[in-house]
């Protein structure tokens, strides 16, 4: 009955969140630092939903049967709770990237004004270089335009100096 | 930065860059002024949404690290001041930090001032749950500024100072975007006054009585 209920309760603010996003057509979500318009089905103040097309242009993962993947790393979905992350309405396929966010502990901002969503490192990419204590790489551009890694200038001593205008 | 290329410019040679970056919401536009000025014969880059300070974990600037040949941090963040033009107010003197680069220049990882494994890893926190927060609190407040947005930018900026009140980075920037006494009721030197002889910078430690 509980099961029931649950069930029907989201059926039923996912058709509410349906209906507001015929009034508010788009968001933005920054993945990786990229901004990318999305279809919108969610109400601002609930759980991004976006289709599974919308998924791999904004981040490049796709849920395949072992999980939510891209490339080589692969999130598998937990069975028991497969609902809080996709869900078929019609003949689209939706996916709930805010609950994907807390599965792999990504820290979300958003601004419900202005329907834009910033998905930040998750847990594992955070510290990587802890263990191995490796600087972590960077590709920044000079005053020029032209892009320098520092991955480039292995083999030197590299004197790394943040400053700021400010 | 003329003083860092000062500094620079006789171990040129001596397999060592320097690679400074400037953290600037404003980009190019807010440092370049700074970085011809100074006509670096180093490396000295850009980064408009405060990558760096975000993958090092980082809250204040000048902050350097030292990195060796291996690509591995021997000396993880610590203040980085090339001159002592500002020592009045935090009280940290250029001199041994200037001479130990020296001395890691020449001897490498034999260098006295290169930090034992186990230092640097007490020293290399993760970020707290909170950081990470404050992260992109403050990456998608850059992006709202950028876009247009700046007047909804701001309580995105007053979150990720709120999460990680220890960053000045994220303060500092912010405030210079805005007006700070309207927008924020404060300003930098305020701030500083209410830190009532704290220490601006987290102390800097180089091994006592080994100095080169």
């Amino acid at each position: 009955m509980l099961k029931m209920f649950a069930c029907a309760a989201i059926t039923c603010l996912f058709s509410v969140a349906m209906t507001y996003a015929a009034d508010q057509a788009h968001r933005v979500v920054v993945y990786d630092g990229v901004a990318s318009t999305v279809a919108a089905s969610a109400d601002a103040s609930a759980d991004l939903w976006i289709t599974m097309a919308d998924l791999k242009k904004a981040t490049g993962f796709v849920v395949k049967p072992q999980g939510v993947c891209r490339e080589q790393l692969c999130f598998p979905l937990p069975k028991a709770k497969k609902a809080e992350f996709v869900l078929k309405k019609g003949s689209t396929n939706w996916f709930n990237l805010s609950a994907f966010a807390r599965l792999v502990k990504q820290p979300v901002a958003r601004d419900e004004k202005n329907g834009v969503w910033y998905f930040g490192k998750r847990e594992d990419e955070r510290s990587t270089y802890l263990a191995s204590l490796k600087a972590p790489n960077f590709t920044l551009p000079d005053l020029a335009g032209k892009t320098h890694s520092l991955a480039d200038y292995r083999g030197k001593k590299v004197l790394l100096i943040t400053w700021a205008s400010w | 930065m003329p003083g860092w290329q000062a500094f620079f410019h006789p171990l040129k040679d001596k397999n060592f860059e320097i690679i400074s970056i400037a953290q600037d919401t404003g980009g190019a536009r807010d440092a370049a002024e700074w970085i011809n000025a100074a006509k670096p014969e180093y490396t000295a880059l850009v980064d408009d949404k405060h990558l760096v300070t975000q993958l090092y974990n980082m809250v204040n600037v000048p902050t350097a690290v030292w990195i060796n040949e291996k690509g591995e941090i021997v000396r993880p963040n610590e203040v980085a001041y090339v001159d002592n033009r500002y020592k009045a107010m935090h009280g940290i003197d250029a001199g041994p930090y200037l001479e130990a680069i020296r001395d890691w220049v020449t001897n490498g990882d034999r260098s006295q001032f290169v930090m034992t494994e186990q230092e640097r890893k007490e020293r290399l926190t993760p970020p707290s749950p909170e950081r990470a927060m404050a992260d992109s609190e403050f990456a998608l407040a850059e992006y709202l500024y950028k876009n247009g947005m700046g007047a909804d930018a701001i309580a995105h900026f007053k979150e990720a100072q709120r999460l990680d009140p220890a960053n000045w980075n994220y303060k500092r920037q912010a405030w210079a975007l805005s007006n700070a006494e309207k927008d924020y009721g404060t300003s930098f030197m305020k701030e500083v006054q209410k830190l009532n002889g704290k220490p601006y910078y987290a102390p800097r430690k180089l091994p006592e009585g080994k100095r080169p």
